[in-house]
This record gives structure tokens, sequence and C-alpha cells, in this order.
């Protein structure tokens, strides 16, 4: 406060004895021990107590965490980091869903090197997640590519978080995140209690970018329009769709072609068969999950807030064993991706695995009539029937870049939002009653 | 001299009403309008003992109209040692005078001079006369009663008199009865023709700060007069509203040190005190944080904030000590104060300048870092009035909402505990050219830091700035002008914010500068009228970083009232008034009309029923036309949600409907107030619900956040109705007793609202409320007072960003329960000069009066009085 002078009572009168105030006053009132007294007990001896309102942040306790960021390169753009519960994380490693994000914008972070992409720093600014509750977290992030870079031509700033297609890292953006500065493996950071039981802030923590082949998107989201019929027929043992490229937004949005990847989770340079079905995993991969009834046409079911998790209520479907677990379901159907083309494509004229990424013009999706539980990923129990809905198809790329259909851009939506409509992305699957 | 209750009188027209004969009354002619004089109290009132006052004056003046004077001129006494008015010593002279006792009506003129009225001349002639006759008639044979002195000594006696002055005295005093004789004749017709005692003779009172005075001193002795309801000088039971006026005895025998924590005794008013410094007022529903619908003004000049739309209770620049009365009218005055008197005007009327002590010391001290001080002077020389103070004041918050050294929260201000702090200092004077033109100019400044409660997502702010003001008033015979102005500059901010996030502190200065000119005049049309015809400019400038620019607002208004003596006792108030605003128009230059009628039946004496029909709005502010301001979204650092006004608002439109009655029974001491109103309220002004924005506005390079959408500003579709019953009575059983209670009643309903929308007016008013008190001011120097006011229950619904997903806003329901606050105090005189207090607030458990508000808890504090 400016221009202020301190004018506190003085501590002093707190404690003294009622006699030494009054006494000697010389009127002989009554009143005037009552003053005193008064004065006394009330003058500035309390402090002002902390009584939290209604309001809800008032009731709430965190922490926060905060750091600098450092990128080194040459790319030029903004930088945007994400906050993860250590348990959900990001694509590819999970399915969970950011809690927060931060924004550095180019400016701040490169300052007068902005223009000038033969500096490759490195460069620092400072970042803050606030009200951080308790818990485990993981940062991401990526730089917004503003610039060309021969591989991927010429790119504009293009991420938006409210949406789901304009929310995910583009070709030529650049990767980063917390790491730990020994391991270099990723950084799980903690929001715990010190000894005296308050929460400690998580400060100096840095998420580094280092611009290299291996940290810059090769591809864009993998962007698809769907050919087949909407309707899936029950009667059949199986149904067939094609996931074709879609180029949408220049510069911002052109897949070509999906990247395709065997799954090396061990390093071992041999394809991982994790299901020992006799057919490596590979990516990229592919989810049909049921859609929420209703007004909005892109929530799924029982994820009404959009926050990833379950909702603690909502629709449960019986179990094929006849029992019920009373909890809101994750459906899904039971779908992947038909492998000959892929397997073929990350072979080598050997026949040896090809382990590097390898691009493929489309993608073969096979749907049964079998629907899933998968609240519990790792062991997904299959329901009575196929829960009779709207379905949408989601593709995860090895880069973690996903894409799902139908989505923002579908006419109806698209024109409030301020998007292109493309009609291709309001296809979804339906199960009819 | 004329007789008691003959239609004339002598000094300056004054006389005895023939039909009241306890009315006490001033009409033109030779009467020389009193600046200043009826106020001119001699020393320290200790209570509010105006009911008692004026139960003995009544009496007395009852007992002298049946030719008992010996007795009525005690009850005259013992009202003026109750409550000193001069008008009483004048009164009094004049019943010596008529019972013959010339001597001591010579003693008692003189007493009346000492307050040196305007009149004095006269009175000294008259007194000169007097002593003529006594020579004359030498020696006096009149027996004279024991002289008896409860008023202060009142200079000399005069010198006897030689031949040649007596001649001349005789020549004067001849001189004199012609002039009054023809001064009556002119003014008789109207005199027998009216029954109830009005000072509608006098020019309409447009400065009220400064022809209160004049009006004031026309006013019969303890009448309690008031001048907001109709722009001049009326008793409560002309009024056309329901009104309310709290004393400065009330005020200091209160034991408050907050100016709202009076208001509680206002029927149907609601007080939310959400800190110390942060206090909302309205009446009849619609309370809020920012509460817009009532315009306050202190002596005439607003203390409405333009740019935010509230009043900053803690920064008004006068003090508890320097206030006179406060006059309340609950209902719409948009026909006479134009935009934002929606649901009341509260006029805050400070000592005329030249009365009360000439020094007067205040301080305070006690719970929660409390202390204050003040010292004002007042005095005169000549024509020159003037009052001065100095003050300094501050106090802690009732609670704080966080700790310190929290990891997630921050204090933006360096003191996290303080409430309030101000120090102000204020100067008025006054110059009486001559009985037709006066001027008067004041000016003050506070510097301040004090803390407001905003809307939408905003919780706590500190101000920490300056407010000043100027103002002058010329009164030219029939014609008043005023200008003011005020300023605003501070520093505001979010009391506390989240760490790392982007701050919302920024900065405001405004300015608005005001003129008006009003002319009032008798006319005769089929009875009496009494007219008042104004016009009015004010141009705002406000510069906010909360805004998309500098904005400037060039206001016009004209205005006319005629209040008509249709048939006694039915009198008739019209007004209407016209405002032109600059962007009423779907953003273009509109102008809004205000019209209203009132009728006032007073079958009897003591009771008037009145029925009123009135129209008000309230402009939109500039926060609602202009703002665009980023909020920060809790917990995401890089979105925000943006705020936006809106250009093309229509204001906020009020119909309302009132039907009240008001008596007295004045040997009972006893007053009562009935109102029953209805309240149609359209095109609210609301901030919408969140909307997204295009793709391509996401990003905001002004705050380098996305935002997550846009609320603007908006008239809400729905009709909102408030119905509700008041009722206040004052009840002065024996002396120096006060009793009043109040009780307020009401429903707020909606119609027309879209499908799903919560009535936040609905269920934000309290259905009840009640109020009660009562004060002694026992013989042995003590004073006692206590207040108790109870609020019902209320459900507030307010913004916030759902616990879960802080990027989602809800409108979440809070309920406050009912709550009851319970002030009192005890006083100790111990001599005419010096006064010591105990007082306490919010004696009772601690408790909200808003859901986001302090847990506000009991203080105590003491306090001394010292007017040397």
């Amino acid at each position: 406060m400016r221009g202020w002078w301190v004018c506190r009572l003085p501590s002093t009168v707190c404690g003294r004895r009622v006699g030494d105030w009054g006494g000697g006053a010389g009127f002989g009132a009554p009143f005037f021990p009552v003053l005193a007294w008064v004065l006394a007990v009330t003058l500035a001896c309390d402090p002002v107590p902390v009584v939290p309102s209604a309001d809800e942040r008032q009731n709430s306790e965190a922490a926060r965490i905060e750091g600098d960021v450092v990128f080194s390169g040459t790319a030029r753009g903004n930088v945007v980091l994400f906050l993860f519960d250590a348990a959900r994380p990001p694509p590819p490693e999970g399915t969970g869903r950011p809690l927060s994000f931060a924004f550095i914008p180019g400016e701040k972070l490169f300052s007068a090197a902005m223009d000038d992409g033969s500096d490759a720093g490195p460069f620092t600014a400072h970042y803050a997640f606030s009200l951080v509750p308790e818990g485990k977290y993981l940062i991401r992030g990526f730089l917004d590519r503003d610039g060309c870079l021969p591989q991927v031509g010429c790119r504009d700033p293009d991420f938006i978080p409210w949406y789901g297609v304009t929310g995910e890292p583009s070709a030529g953006d650049v990767g980063g995140g917390a790491v730990d500065p020994l391991t270099r493996e990723p950084r799980v950071i903690e929001i715990a209690r010190g000894e005296d039981g308050r929460l400690r802030a998580a400060t100096d923590v840095q998420v580094s970018f280092l611009e290299d082949a291996s940290t810059t998107i090769p591809v864009d989201r993998p962007a698809f329009r769907v050919n087949g019929e909407r309707a899936l027929d029950l009667s059949q043992p199986a149904s067939f769709f094609e996931l074709v490229p879609a180029v949408i937004v220049e510069r911002s949005i052109t897949a070509t072609a999906f990247l395709a990847q065997w799954v090396d989770d061990d390093h071992d340079g041999v394809p991982d068969d994790a299901d020992h079905d006799g057919v490596p995993e590979f990516w990229p991969k592919v989810f049909v999950r049921k859609l929420a009834d209703g007004p909005v046409p892109l929530l799924d079911e029982n994820d009404l807030d959009h926050d990833g998790v379950i909702d603690p209520t909502g629709v449960d479907y019986p179990h094929a064993d006849g029992t019920s677990d009373g909890l809101p379901d994750q459906v899904v159907l039971a779908a992947g991706l038909v492998p000959d083309a892929i397997a073929l494509a990350l072979t080598n004229m050997d026949g040896t695995p090809k382990m590097t990424p390898v691009p493929v013009p489309k993608l073969d999706l096979v749907v049964r009539p079998l629907a899933l539980d998968a609240r519990d990923p790792s062991a997904p129990v299959p329901l009575a029937s196929v829960p009779p809905g709207r379905y949408a198809i989601v593709v995860v790329q090895l880069t973690g870049q996903t894409w799902r259909v139908p989505n923002e851009l579908q006419p109806g939506f698209a024109g409030s939002a301020g998007l292109p409509a493309v009609e291709s992305q309001a296809f979804f699957l339906e199960v009819k009653p | 001299m004329g007789g008691w209750f003959e239609a004339t009188g002598v000094w300056g027209g004054r006389r005895w009403a023939t039909t009241r004969p306890c009315a006490f009354r001033l009409r033109g002619g030779l009467g020389v309008v009193a600046l200043g004089a009826c106020l001119l109290a001699s020393g320290p009132a200790f209570a509010d003992a105006r009911l008692e006052a004026r139960r003995h004056f009544r009496a007395g003046m009852s007992l002298i109209g049946k030719g008992d004077y010996e007795a009525g001129i005690r009850e005259l006494k013992a009202a003026y040692s109750t409550k000193p008015h001069p008008n009483v010593l004048f009164n009094i002279a004049h019943a010596y005078e008529d019972w013959g006792h010339l001597t001591d009506a010579i003693d008692w003129y003189q007493r009346y001079l000492a307050f040196d009225p305007p009149d004095a001349a006269a009175v000294q002639e008259a007194i000169a006369r007097l002593e003529a006759k006594l020579i004359a008639a030498a020696p006096p044979s009149p027996p004279q009663p024991p002289p008896e002195s409860p008023a202060p000594s009142a200079g000399t006696p005069a010198p006897a008199l030689d031949p040649e002055s007596l001649q001349r005295l005789t020549t004067l005093t001849e001189r004199l009865e012609a002039a009054v004789a023809k001064a009556e004749s002119l003014t008789s017709r109207r005199e027998t023709a009216s029954v109830v005692p009005s000072p509608s003779s006098q020019q309409a009172t447009a400065n009220e700060d400064v022809a209160l005075d004049e009006d004031a001193a026309d006013a019969p002795p303890y009448e309690e007069v008031l001048v907001t309801a109709s722009r001049r000088t009326q008793s409560t039971l002309e009024a056309p509203y329901a009104t309310t006026v709290i004393t400065g005895e009330e005020i200091r025998l209160s034991g408050v040190t907050s100016l709202v924590e009076l208001l509680r005794r206002v029927p149907g008013a609601e007080v939310m005190q959400l800190g110390i410094g942060s206090a909302n007022v309205s009446f009849r529903g619609f309370n809020q944080r920012l509460a817009n619908k009532v315009l306050v003004l202190i002596d005439g000049r607003t203390e409405y904030q333009d740019f935010l739309g509230l009043t900053l209770w803690s920064a008004l620049p006068v003090g508890l000590d320097e206030i006179d009365r406060i006059e309340v009218i609950r209902g719409p005055g948009s026909a006479l104060y134009g935009a934002n008197a929606m649901l009341g005007v509260i006029n805050i009327i400070t000592r005329p300048p030249g009365t009360g002590p000439r020094g007067e010391f205040n301080a305070t001290a006690g719970m929660g870092n409390r202390a204050s001080g003040s010292f004002l002077a007042s005095g005169g020389q000549n024509r020159l009035r003037y009052r001065a103070s100095v003050a300094y004041d501050q106090g802690d918050k009732w609670s704080r909402d966080f700790a310190d050294d929290r990891p997630d929260v921050q204090s933006t201000f360096p003191e996290s505990s303080l409430g309030l702090r101000g120090v102000r200092g204020n100067f008025t004077a006054t110059w009486q050219f001559s009985r037709e033109l006066q001027l008067g100019a004041s000016a003050g400044v506070n510097r301040l830091y004090t803390e407001v409660y905003p809307l939408g997502l905003l919780r706590n702010y500190a101000f920490d700035g300056l407010t000043a003001y100027a103002k002058s008033d010329l009164r030219a015979g029939p014609v008043k002008l005023k200008f003011f102005w005020n300023h605003l500059a501070t520093t505001a901010g979010p009391q506390y914010e989240p760490r790392g996030e982007p701050s919302l502190l920024t900065h405001v200065q405004s300015n608005v500068f005001d003129l008006e000119a009003l002319f009032s005049q008798e006319l005769e049309l089929l009875g009496p009228h009494q007219l008042i015809i104004g016009a009015s400019g004010r141009l705002k400038h406000v510069v906010w970083d909360y805004l998309d620019g500098t904005h400037q607002e060039l206001h016009a208004a004209a205005f006319v009232q005629d209040e008509w003596r249709i048939l006694d006792p039915l009198r008739v108030v019209a007004s209407w008034r016209i405002d032109r605003h600059p962007l009423l128009d779907s953003g273009k230059p509109g102008f809004a009309q205000s019209p209203r009628v009132s009728a006032v039946y007073i079958p009897f004496e003591g009771h008037a029923l009145r029925a009123s029909f009135a129209t008000a709005f309230r402009e939109p502010t500039y926060l609602e036309s202009y703002t665009a301001v980023r909020i920060p979204i809790p917990g995401v650092n890089a979105a925000s949600a943006l705020t936006v006004g809106n250009t093309e608002l229509r204001p906020e439109r009020l119909i309302a409907y009132e039907l009240g009655y008001r008596g007295e029974r004045v040997s009972w001491g006893l007053e009562w107030d009935l109102a029953l109103y209805q309240n149609e309220v359209k095109d609210l002004i609301v901030l919408s619900n969140l909307q997204p924005l295009p793709a391509d506005q996401a990003y905001d390079p002004v705050s380098d956040t996305y935002l997550l959408g846009r609320s603007r500003f908006a008239n809400e579709q729905g009709l909102y109705t408030a119905r509700g019953v008041e009722l206040g009575v004052r009840y002065s059983p024996v002396d120096r007793v006060d009793v009043r209670a109040s009780t307020a009643v009401q429903r707020v309903t909606a119609s027309g609202l879209p499908e799903g929308t919560a009535c936040a007016p609905c269920t934000q008013a309290p259905t009840y409320k009640i109020q009660a008190g009562a004060s002694w001011r026992s013989p042995a120097h003590f004073d006692f007072s206590v207040d108790a006011a109870y609020t019902s229950s209320t459900t507030w619904i307010e913004r916030e960003p759902a616990a879960t997903d802080p990027t989602r806003i809800e409108n979440v329901s809070n309920p406050l329960p009912a709550y009851t606050v319970l002030n009192a105090r005890v006083g100790y005189r111990l001599n005419e000069n010096v006064e010591f207090a105990v007082a306490g607030t919010h004696l009772l458990d601690g408790h909200r009066e808003h859901p986001f508000g302090n847990l506000i808890e009991r203080r105590v504090f003491a306090s001394v009085r010292v007017t040397p």
C-alpha cells in the first residue's frame, strides 16, 4: 500500500491490569473503571481469525508448481504446458486428460530472438500451475511452432485448448516435459505435506524442451474420415470400416497417412506380443466408445464433465454373466485394426520387423457385435448386449496424437465454434435398439 | 402586537395558527428567513428527545391557547430544556408578552437574540418597544414570575431611553405595525385556508444543505421534517412516500461505528455487511454484491459511484459525528433525482455550518484494532458560517479468507488484516449576502483503504485511493444553482489471488461534474400550487483499465413537480422528469422518462393517508456498458473468462405502487407509519452465463490466455414483482425513554424468465425483517441504548467455478441462515462538555450477511466526546 503510514494500536495495552487504566482519573465516576476495563480487554490483542466463507476456493487446500521452461533449439512459437495426474498419463502411455495448462508466449520466452531463427538458446521463462491439490503430477508440453520446417512445411500456431481437434500438437511442434535431470525420465512432481502438516509448493521444477528429431512431431494429428455404413449390423460377426487420412485445415490438420510402428515397450528391438495372440501389437490403436445420449453429441457416456474419468453416477449395463457392479460403465465395442496391411508395411523385405515408424495410407477397422465395460482397462467385462446408441471411433497415434470421429468439426457444432464444418467428421457408428 | 389566535402576528409574520395552536410558522412579509437560526443549538444534546420535547411543546401551546399562560410557559420551558430550540425561546417571550409580563418577555426575547437569529433587528426593535411601554407604564403593574434560566444568558438589558429615543421608537413601532398589517393582508387568505402547517410558502429547497436551515427554521419546533421527498422542506406527515428520518442525536446515542448499521432501523431496509468497510444497502429486495438501486446523497450531492454502480459506504467523506440527520425515502425517486434512485433515496444531511458546538473532539478505540478520532469546528462571523472537520479511522476485518504464507494464495495488499483505514477532511462555508442571496461552498478529501465485494467470479477487492469533492450552492430568490465535482482515484484489486495467476490489480480514475438549476414558485390556480422546475447536466469521465478504453458521457435532465392543494385536506403531487443518456437508444443517445403522481389525504390532525404511483430507472454503469476484463480461471493459469460490457443495454425499469398511512399521537409520544407496496422491476441488468467464443477469438493477446468464453451484461427477460408491507413505530411513553420498532414482510416473484433460469432476487430477498430498540436517558448522567435487528434466511445464487473442473462456471446456491444483529451503548455524561461511552456491535453469535462475507463477530468500543 503506497503512501500509508503504519498506525496500529500499541501492543503494550494488551495484558495490562484493569487497575492500570482509569485509576487516578480523578473524576470519581464509577464509569471509568468500566471504560478502562473495556479498553484493556479489547484493544488490539487478538489477530483477525481466518474463517473461510462459502466460497469453494476458500475451503480448498492447494499448493502450486512453478519453475522455468528451458527451450533449446531454433524453433519459435508459444509453449503450452499441461499438468497431468501421474496416475493418468496422457497418450500414448495412457488416456489421461490435462488437469490444467499454462501458456508461455513466444515473445516472453524468446524475447528479442523471437525473429532470429539462428539462435538456439537456451531460452528460459517462468511458468506456474496454481491451486494444485495434494497429489502426484506430470508436466508435458510442446512448442506450438510458428514458422517453417522443411519436413512439414510452414505452420501457424494452432493450439486451442477448448476443442479436441485443436488441443494437440501438430507436425513440426516440439515436445518436452518435466524430466529427471539425470535419467531424463519423466519426473513425477509431488505436492505433499511438510512436517507441519501444511502443503508444500513444488518450486524450481524445470520443464525442458530440446529440439531434435526425436522431440519434433513428425506428422499431423491422425485426422480421418470413415468409409462404411453408419448402422452397425449386429447380426454379422464383424463389420468393417475404412479409415482414410483427411486434410482438414491447411498448415494445421493435414493428415496424409497414419504413422504405424511395432510396439516395443521393453526396447529389445523385437515387437511385443503382450496378449500372446501370436500377433505383435502395433501403433496406431483404435477404440470405439459409446457416446452419451442427449443434446450434446460429443460427450462420452458416463463422462459428462469431460474430464476423462468415469462419472460417479451414470448408466450401468448388465454384464454378460448376468451380474452388475452397480457402477457406471465405460462402454466400448470389441474393435481393432485389421493387421495385415500394417504388418506388411512394418516388415522388411527380408521378413524382419521394421522397427521405425512407417506411414500407412489407411486403416481397416473391424468391429465385432460385442460390448465391453472398460471401466478397468486391464480387465474389460463383456456386457450382456450391445447398448443401443451412438459410438465414436478414436485413433491414437504413437506420438500420442489422437483423433476421434465424430468431433467438433461436424456441421451444426463447427459453425458456432468458429471451426470449419466438415461433413465427414459427423460420422458415428449407430447401434439401433 | 396581535393577539394569540388572531390571524396576524408581529414578528416577521410569526403567528399561532388558528386551528392548530401548537403550530409555529414563519411567513413572508417581514419575516427574515433564518439561515441556521433554528439549529443553533447552544449545548450538546445527548439524546433523541424530539418526541419528548414535542409533547411538552404542544402541551404548552395548548395551555397557552386556553389562556393558562403560567402552565403553558412551564411546558415550553420543559420542552426547551429537553431539546433546545431557539424558536421556543421566541414563543416563550411571546407568551410572556401576551400575558403582560413585559420584563420577562424582554428577557426571553434577549435570550432568543443570543442565538443571533437573522430577524434579530426586528426583535431588537420589539424589545425597544416593550421597554418603551414599560417606561410609559412605570412602575410595571403585572406581577413578575420568578426568573428561570434553563437557557444560556442572553445579552445585556437595554439602557433606559430618553424622550427623544422614545419618540423615535414609537414612530418606528407605528411603521412596523403598518408594514405588518400590509404583509398580513397579502397572505391572510392563504393562511386561513391552510389547515396543516406547512413551510410551503418558503422557497423550495434545491440545495438541501444550504436551504435546509432556512426552511427548518420555518418548521414547527420538534416536528420531524425532511427535504428529500419533494425537494423542499415538509413534515413527514405531508410526505407522499414512506420516509424515515434518523437524527444526529439518534446516531450519537446508537454508538455504532458505521452508517449502514443505522439503516437497519429503516423499515424494509436490507443491510448487508460483507466486511467492516464493505456494505450493500437496498430497499424492498434486490440487494446484491454491488447493490446499485439506491441513490445515496450527501447534502444533495450524489455518492453513487457511476463507474461501478455502487455506494462506497466507507468512502463517504463525512463521519457520523458530522451528520445532522439522515432522510430515507423508501421508494422510487427518479422523478426528482433521475437515474439510480430506483428503490430509494438516502440523503445524508450534515450539520449546517455555524451550528452546534464551536469545537468537538471524538475518539473511539476498541476491539478489532479499531481506532478513530475526529475534530470538528464550527462557527461564523457576521454572515459567514463555516464548519470544518478532520478525522481518522481504522479497523481490522472481522475475519480473513486466507491465512498468510499459504502455498497457493497470497495477499495482494500488504496489510491483509486491515479492513478499513481513512483520513479525511471537510470544509463547508456559507455566506448570506442578503435575504435573497446566499452562497455556499464545500470541499473534502478522503484518503482511504477499504474493501468492496464485486460481482460474478470476483471476490473481495481492496481499494487504496482517494476521493474528493467540491461543491457550491447559490440561492438567489426562487432560483438555486448547484455545482459539484466528485473525484475518485484508486488502486484496486483482489485482496487475495492465487500465486502464479495473472493479477487483476487495476487503477481507476473517475471525475463527475454536475450542474443543476432549480426554480420554485407558488401559484394560484384552482388552489395553491408549489411548482418546482429543474434542469441538470452531468459529465462523467472515467479512466479504468477494466474498460475497453476511456469513456466520457454527458447526461442531461429536466424535471418539473407541482404540489397542488386541490382541496383541503387533499393534496396531489405530480412529478415528471426526462433524462437524456448517451446510450439509451440502442447505444445512441436516448431518453428515459420518470413520471410520478401521489396523493396525500390528511383527514384529521396527525393522520395522513397517501397513495402513489411512480416509475424509476437505473442507468447502465460504466462497468455494464464498457467493461472488457479478463478474469483468470482459478487453477487454470492459461485460461480466463472475458467479461464485456454492452452499450445497447436498456435501463432497468421500476413501476411502483404504494399505499401508506402515517400517524402520530403526540400526547402519547407515539408515531407510526404503515406502507404497502408493489414494485415491478423489468430489464434487470445481469451478467450472462459464459458463452463460448469462436475459435479464432479463443486466444487473447491482451492477457496471453485462452478465453474460456464471454459473459456479457444483458437485460433479463423476466419481470420481477416485489410485494410487501412495512410497519414502523416510535414511542416515547415517558420522558427520557424512546422505543422504536419496525417490521417488514415481502415476497419477490418472477415471471417470464427463460426455462431453467433461477430467480436469484426471489431467494435473496429476506421474507421477514424485524427491528426493535430502546433508549433511556437516565437523570443520573447515563444513557442506555439497545437495538436488535432480525433478518430471515435467504439463499444466494452466486457464480463459481466448479470444484472439480474450474473451467466449468456454475450458478451455486448458497444458503444463508437467519441472523440477528444486536447493538448496545452505555454513555456517561460527565458534564455538558464531556461524555464517555462504551458501545458494542454484533453482540450475539457470529454470523454472515452474505455467504461470501466476513464472519461478523462482537466488537466493543470505548469512546469519548469532548465539546470544550
